[in-house]
């Protein structure tokens, strides 16, 4: 029975996960794991506001085939699911055009000169003398004769046109389409995305671009890479276990123990830790691989054929690892504390398998192997000269090192989508900024609106369309105080005498009265130019578009959404706190390492250096250092504090270095295969973990 | 600015015509009486030409650009009536393209007799009830315009 204790575990764990899986949170939004809480939510702010929701499709070419297609693929998108408004031409919508007739007394400029009988009759006359002698028709405005109002053309700033079509600069025609899919609602902007690249197969030459096409293609591209991978670092992790271990039981024990230890750690995790994230999930899976050395160790020192009860060298490796992602389990960066505490709990977990399970499995001994080269001490350099080694290759590196605070660098590469981006925005004309504004009251907002206007005259908002309530009371009684009802006199009388027909004109400026009120609720029919208003409990909300932010980005009810510099600063903080907490880690193990390996620390603390200084060294050379590069630095202490000890407090080194070749090569199987990941965060772990591995390869071989 | 909308109907019913010769009858309610004008319209590639050789005006509309000429010489004119004529232009090629489809977007058609009956659907509505055009076997023979303000404005065709 004893000897199915590790499968009883695993089934106890599995039954358990069953029985609490309404317990189990798994968040999928990969946006808070990067992105700090507050720029988390000035970004739902803005999705809100329609930010991030706009697709755009440009048509080459301004001729007849590209206007018809125009036609077409407007006239087939609204017809798709998901999809708010289609815009391809800058006539404004029925519902503005109502909203323009309905304000028109308070948003057109009006001449309030005394007009005199005699400037009536002239007018009239002018008009009269049109219908009779001008070759193009033209309508007389029965309800301002006189011509005393006049609306201007708004356009939306920053648009072009050709005709009647909206214009992408000199490329060609542009669709601007409202969809109701924000980046992060994965099904629904899957759906729309294959719906969309349906439609347009049939148009050759055009090109569309939304935010949400990175998600999916990008995810897409993410779970294609990684599910090669895992199945490449399964099939050589299975492979060198077998081919070095070769015990079947012992194999197959060992893969029952990690899938326990990751099962385990899964469970508490998603559990207990509040928006465990399932990035966090993978990788924590994948760090549990570095547990195999404690078992390798214990084989090949045969621990499970003596009665002792624990391996020092091992108890320190463990202690030293968990302590080290204890400490980083703490840092404000949701990825890396997510990760550590899976790691804690999931190399904890093995540990105790391994150390008080596997005893009692009744494992078939290991064969004690031949003396290998490297025990040869004299060939070997000695250990102060890798030391001195490290330190030179850290100076080097303090003077080369380069930061990548661009966390969407991480991200895959898709270029045919960075390409279609950038066509958008070079051919875009002025280049506009969205900013949020808010405040208490809708009165307050558009008041506000209006400053902003003042400090940049080009800014687009619903300012453009909507005066401020004092502007329109002023208005109101500048309206009520005039004499239209004299005025209205004086024409009809002129009319009759000119010879226009009874009653033509008995309705003139009838229309400014009565007058609609100030406090504007059709602001909804601007969302088709990107202008939408938003309120919570106690915040009204709108955007803005700017032509320079820095200008205005101290008043108080701006907010800034440049979802690039929002990322660069929270890069900037984690940087700052990856510092932090490394150098509050290296300085425990440091000590750590004093106390377990005492004569020995420079050799065992060469172990944790040089594979940080050689990998930081050849990073800096090559490019600049990403917070995924950090990261897996971090591994890479964890895996070296191991190894130091084990090869420092050694009695059988022979034994120890293979136990740690064997490790090496799951750690490379586990996170080097990343290195043939095109997505450029797990690449750049495959790379640090295989620089690392090699440099501790080389210690084992040459240092003493 | 609406002319071009009949004469745009015009040439919906004759893909192949090049130019065509007309007579436009204009009546303003405003002041209860008719005008008469003849001219000549000619349908190019991008674009359109309307001339009326009595009074020396012409209009060219090419590649989304509207050009004004009094005797020979261009004139400017407000931007806010060059944009809706660029809007009825358009409306214009659309309808030179006979294609039955796109009209239906943009207007409700009535079919009788001989004639059909245009209703707009979209921003047009503002300013027109609707159309009507007569044929005569499958050739065009007039268009009636019926506007907003109970003006309206027929064009015969000569040719």
């Amino acid at each position: 029975m004893i000897k199915y204790a590790n499968f009883i575990i695993l089934f106890i764990l599995l039954s358990v996960g069953l029985l609490l899986k309404d317990n189990i949170h798994i968040s999928t939004n990969l946006l808070s794991l990067f992105a700090t809480k507050e720029s988390v939510e000035k970004l739902n702010i803005a999705n809100n506001l329609g930010y991030s929701k706009e697709m755009l499709i440009a048509v080459k070419g301004f001729d007849k085939r590209a206007k018809e297609e125009v036609r077409q693929i407007s006239k087939e998108l609204k017809k798709l699911k998901y999809i708010n408004f289609v815009q391809s031409s800058i006539v404004p919508t029925q519902e503005i055009q109502e909203y323009y007739k309905k304000y028109y007394p308070i948003l057109a400029t009006f001449d309030d000169a005394n007009i005199t009988q005699e400037q009536v009759s002239q007018k009239l006359q002018a008009l009269y003398d049109a219908q009779l002698s001008s070759v193009f028709y033209s309508s007389i405005n029965k309800n301002d004769p006189l011509s005393l109002f006049e609306l201007q053309n708004i356009k939306r700033t920053g648009i072009s046109n050709k005709g009647e079509f909206i214009a992408l600069g000199e490329y060609g025609l542009l669709v601007r389409v409202m969809t109701d899919i924000s980046p992060s609602q994965m099904n629904e902007a899957k759906e729309l995305y294959r719906d969309v690249h349906t439609l347009l197969s049939k148009y050759p030459e055009v090109v569309a671009f939304a935010p949400f096409f990175y998600t999916v293609e990008n995810s897409t591209k993410i779970q294609e890479d990684v599910q090669w991978i895992i199945i490449l670092s399964t099939v050589v992790l299975l492979l060198i276990y077998y081919l070095l271990i070769k015990n079947i039981r012992l194999l197959s024990q060992t893969v029952i123990a990690l899938f326990s230890s990751m099962v385990f750690a899964s469970l508490v995790s998603t559990m207990f830790i509040e928006n465990f994230n399932i990035l966090s999930l993978a990788f924590g899976m994948s760090l549990t691989a570095v547990s195999i050395d404690y078992l390798l160790h214990y084989h090949f020192h045969n621990f499970y054929a003596t009665s002792q009860k624990i391996d020092k060298n091992v108890l320190y490796g463990y202690l030293t690892t968990v302590i080290a992602f204890g400490i980083f389990s703490f840092i404000p960066i949701p990825l890396i504390a997510q990760i550590s505490s899976f790691a804690v709990l999931s190399l904890s977990f093995a540990y105790v398998l391994f150390t008080f399970v596997f005893p009692l499995l009744g494992l078939k001994k290991y064969e004690e192997v031949r003396k290998v080269e490297s025990e040869k001490r004299e060939k070997k350099v000695p250990a102060l000269l890798f030391f001195v080694l490290s330190l030179a290759l850290f100076t080097y590196s303090a003077f080369n090192f380069k930061l990548d605070s661009n966390i969407r660098n991480l991200d895959y590469q898709n270029l045919h989508l960075l390409k279609a981006e950038k066509l958008f925005k070079s051919n875009s004309g002025a280049k506009m900024t969205p900013v949020i504004v808010q405040a208490s009251t809708q009165e307050k907002l558009i008041e506000e609106l209006h400053a902003l206007k003042i400090l940049l005259p080009d800014t687009f908002s619903l300012a453009t369309f909507v005066k401020d309530k004092q502007s329109c009371k002023t208005r109101q009684e500048e309206l009520k105080t005039y004499d239209f009802k004299r005025l209205n006199r004086l024409i009809n009388e002129e009319a009759s005498k000119i010879g226009f027909k009874d009653a033509y004109f008995k309705d003139a400026y009838s229309f400014v009265s009565p007058l609609a009120s100030c406090d504007v609720k059709e602001l909804d029919v601007f969302k088709t130019y990107g202008l939408s208003l938003y309120h919570d409990e106690n915040i009204y909300y709108t955007m803005a578009l700017v032509s320079d932010v820095k200008k205005i980005q101290k008043l108080p009810f701006i907010t800034n959404i440049n979802v690039k510099e929002m990322f660069n600063k929270s890069a900037q903080k984690m940087y700052s706190d990856l510092l932090y907490f490394g150098a509050m880690v290296l300085i425990i193990i440091f000590v750590l390492l004093l106390v377990s390996v005492r004569a020995r620390f420079i050799y065992a603390i060469n172990y944790i250096l040089f594979p940080l200084s050689f990998t930081v060294a050849i990073l800096v050379s090559l490019d600049a250092i990403n917070i995924m590069h950090l990261f897996s630095l971090i591994i890479l202490i964890a895996i070296g504090i191991d190894y130091g000890i084990y090869m420092s407090n050694s009695k059988k080194p022979s034994n120890t270095m293979l136990a740690i070749k064997y490790s090496l090569l799951s750690t490379v199987a586990a996170f080097g295969v990343l290195i043939f990941s095109t997505i450029v965060a797990l690449n750049s772990i495959g790379v640090v973990i295989t620089l690392g591995c090699g440099a501790i390869f080389i210690l084992i071989k040459a240092m003493r | 600015m609406i002319l071009k909308v009949f004469l745009s109907l015009l040439f919906a019913s004759s893909v192949f015509a090049q130019s065509y010769n007309f007579t436009e009858l204009r009546y303003s309610d405003a002041i209860d009486r008719y005008t008469q004008l003849e001219g000549k319209i000619s349908f190019h590639k991008d674009g359109l030409n309307i001339s009326y050789p009595k009074s020396a005006r012409e209009l060219n509309y090419k590649d989304d650009t509207l050009v004004y000429y009094e005797n020979g010489k261009k004139v400017s004119l407000p931007d806010m009536q060059v944009s809706k004529m660029i809007q009825y232009f358009n409306i214009l090629s659309l309808l030179h393209n006979g294609d039955e489809s796109e009209l239906a977007d943009m207007f409700e058609i009535e079919n009788q007799a001989n004639k059909k009956i245009l209703k707009p659907l979209g921003a047009i509505k503002n300013y027109i009830n609707y159309i009507e055009l007569r044929k005569e076997d499958t050739r065009l023979q007039y268009i009636k315009l019926f506007l907003k303000n109970n003006d309206t404005i027929s064009i015969n065709i000569n040719d």
